[in-house]
């Protein structure tokens, strides 16, 4: 350890990153009776730092609150190079990560997700199944107070989740009546928000401005369903802090890890175990980070797939106009209701796998401007936006749709030769390239996506094929399994190389689904924590 | 969140910029014209105080060109500078929508409270349109029974 650098006092367990899968490991173990210490980049988010419940909430979510962190450029974020990806990853540096600008779709994913070697012949199975995940995503459901409506016919038998689900609103009915016309699947939207007041959380107001963070204090972020408890039982929780490296000892088992606090001020965090819950982005780039002489590849690496197999679900999207008033900017933000009907895979189509599409509310009018960039200005301005603004604003909705995106090696993240955080650490790039089966998939969808907008009774649509700014869900860059040689991490997110390292976050995935990820990741790190305490000291 | 300053711009610039901003936003179909809301005044401050970063283009684009009127800087900076039009734009449009006649013009009354009332609750279930979905009866791919040995 180099002088001028600070060191503190040993924790059991050292959590790195305090965002979902953070904050639901940190709670766990801290209540377990464990000395817990979480190191995060980034810092406390007051709901007076949001600008939903003012006029400025539009604006600002195009910079300040923009989700994708090359735009925002906040110190505490780390850039990304993404010159060679289609898609860009989007996230948060805060206490809550990423939850504090999510949608809170709340999905759990579906048995075939973890078999989908067996049942589509391609990528893996997951080590556990449906099954052995349910208990979990239950646990979790109540911790961050979903609503919505148990009975989905895409799913097995669940539990009811803890609060009742969300009206469909004007959107939610002219699309679900579209899909009764054609005889597809809809359900009424699970929800990580409350449509009732909820343990610590506030009613949702319905404002709609989830993704620029809730200034209601309503939507479930772990910094509010989480972080109180974890720090009750005694978690310590350091912000501003950035780790560098993890270190390891000569017989290759982690012994904490160096970071640097906003005054330039490095300290060394000493642990008997350490968790790595940066996301599928910060995950890997950190592991890379932590190479040494004894892991010259990247901790916990010996199978080559630290950082490789990123998948980032590509988003295609059909905004429908409609001729009457459907309060297109009613919250939540997320959507009214989803469909799970072309979601398993049918050989017939020539791809694998599928999707799943939300019906969601299409926000406030400056929002539509944007996508008026680059036609003539005549076409754009003038009298012709007042006709444009009169006649869709208000009066539309979105059919998104989330493609599953299937691991393939080199898509990845890799560390930037020249590119650099405030700190002067390797920053990551990623590489991501759509396969030729998302290509189909989205094609595909797209069509029936059009199909269910004109059955909804749109009189016009506009498409987007593919939206560059959809790196919402980072997976698949630690994967887990159970041969040392093709997955770095096991079941239980313990590294097959390094026997006191864990990683619980999304990186763990083996395969992306078509959810959005988050209840997955929480109740895998639920699950991986409590195997932790159980198994504590064997 | 730290506000920075505005910069200072000259009558002469907030003139220029209500020009182009009135070719833009013209009074039409029973909307008022940019101008008219000010959006050149407390509009491009407002704007400009929250995201500064637009500053220098919107400034660039107002202090090129020569004589001409909005209409005719504004076609020039479509063609010779699209990042000046796209900032200049953006500013007028966003001070423009976020100001409180043009939302009520729109009917739009913005990101407002409305939590769920107990009329709404349960609207899915109306005319029958959530039990048609559960008529059609289990649509999942259940585990298969030899579960795969994983990766
Ligand atoms: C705009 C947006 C909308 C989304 N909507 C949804 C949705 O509707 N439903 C859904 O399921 N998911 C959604 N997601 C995804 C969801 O937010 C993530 O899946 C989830 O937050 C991931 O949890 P995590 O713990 O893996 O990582 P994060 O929540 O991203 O947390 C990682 C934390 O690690 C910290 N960190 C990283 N590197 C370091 C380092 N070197 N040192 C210290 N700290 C570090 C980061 O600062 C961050 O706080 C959305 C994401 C975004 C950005
Ligand atoms: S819609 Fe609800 S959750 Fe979303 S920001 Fe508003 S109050 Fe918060």
């Amino acid at each position: 350890m180099s002088s001028g650098m600070e060191s503190e006092g040993a924790a059991d367990v050292l959590v790195i990153g305090a965002g979902a899968s953070g904050a639901v490991a940190t709670r766990v173990l801290a209540e377990a009776g464990m000395k817990v210490v979480c190191l995060e980049q980034g810092d406390w988010v007051s709901p007076d730092e949001f600008f939903g419940h003012t006029p400025d909430w539009e604006l600002t979510s195009q910079k300040i609150w923009h989700p994708n962190p090359n735009v925002r450029g906040r110190p505490d974020d780390y850039p990304v190079n993404t010159e060679e990806s289609d898609v860009n990853p989007l996230m948060l540096a805060a206490v809550g990560g990423s939850t504090v600008i999510y949608a809170a779709h709340w999905h759990r994913f579906m048995p075939s997700d973890f078999r989908v070697r067996t049942l589509d012949g391609v990528a893996d199975d997951w080590p556990f199944a449906y099954e052995d995940l349910a208990p979990f995503y239950d646990a979790i459901d109540t911790e961050m107070g979903v609503s919505g409506l148990a009975g989905d016919p895409a799913y097995p038998e669940t539990a009811s989740p803890p609060l009742p689900p969300f009206p469909i609103g004007r959107i939610g009915r002219r699309a679900a009546e579209g899909m009764n016309k054609l005889g597809w699947h809809w359900w009424p939207a699970p929800m990580a928000i409350p449509s009732r007041p909820y343990r610590g959380l506030s009613q949702c107001a319905r404002r709609g401005t989830c993704m620029q963070g809730c200034p209601e204090q309503a939507k479930a972020s772990v910094d509010l369903t989480h972080w109180p408890a974890a720090l009750k039982a005694g978690a310590r929780l350091v912000t501003g802090a950035r780790v560098a490296r993890i270190e390891t000892d000569r017989a290759g088992r982690a012994t904490g890890a160096l970071w640097r606090d906003r005054a330039g001020v490095d300290h060394f965090q000493a642990a008997e175990a350490v968790i790595v819950c940066c996301n599928g982005v910060g995950t890997p780039r950190l592991l890379l980070n932590s190479a040494s002489a004894r892991f010259p590849d990247g901790l916990a690496n010996g199978s080559g797939m630290v950082g490789r197999n990123l998948m980032m679900h590509p988003y295609a999207a059909v905004v429908g106009y409609f001729d009457e008033p459907l309060d297109s900017w009613l919250g939540p933000a997320g959507q009214a209701i989803h469909s799970l009907q072309f979601y398993e895979t049918d050989a017939d189509r020539g791809f694998v796998r599928g999707a799943k599409w939300n019906a969601m509310p299409t926000g406030g009018p400056l929002g539509m401007r944007s996508a008026y960039g680059g036609k003539p200005l005549e076409e754009a301005w003038g009298a012709n936006l007042h006709k444009t603004t009169a006649k869709r604003f208000g009066r539309s909705f979105e059919w998104g749709i989330i493609a599953e995106d299937l691991p393939d090696e080199a898509n990845r993240v890799v560390l930037d030769g020249s590119l650099t955080d405030g700190d002067g650490f390797a920053a990551p790039k990623i590489v991501y390239r759509n396969s030729e089966n998302t290509e189909k998939l989205l094609a595909f969808h797209l069509a029936r996506a059009k199909e269910a907008m004109e059955a909804a009774g749109a009189y016009e649509m506009t498409t987007t094929e593919l939206m560059r700014d959809c790196g919402w869900h980072l997976m698949g860059t630690a994967r887990m399994g159970r041969d040392p040689e093709t997955s770095v991490v096991d079941e239980y997110g313990r590294a097959h190389d390094v026997p006191n390292l864990y990683v619980y976050d999304g990186s763990v995935f083996v395969t992306s689904s078509g959810f959005n990820p988050t209840a997955t990741i929480c109740a895998i790190a639920l699950r991986s924590a409590m195997n932790l305490v159980e198994t504590r000291g064997r | 969140m730290a506000k920075e300053d505005p910069i200072r711009f000259t009558a002469a610039d907030r003139a220029r910029f209500a020009a182009i901003a009135d070719h833009l936003i013209p009074e039409a179909e029973g909307m008022p014209a940019a101008s008219a809301v000010e959006v050149q005044n407390a509009g491009l401050d407002h704007v400009l105080s929250l995201r500064p970063e637009l500053a220098d283009s919107v400034l660039r684009g107002l202090r090129s060109g020569g004589e001409e009127d909005g209409g005719a800087a504004a076609e020039r900076l479509n063609r010779e500078d699209p990042d000046a039009m796209g900032a200049i734009g953006l500013v007028a449009s966003a001070a423009y929508y976020m100001h409180p006649e043009v939302r009520r013009r729109l009917g739009y009354p913005g990101q407002v409270q409305r939590p769920v009332t107990p009329a709404e609750e349960d609207d899915f279930r109306k005319g029958g349109l959530l039990q048609a979905v559960i008529d059609r009866g289990p649509i999942y791919r259940p585990t298969p029974e030899e579960g795969g040995a994983g990766g």
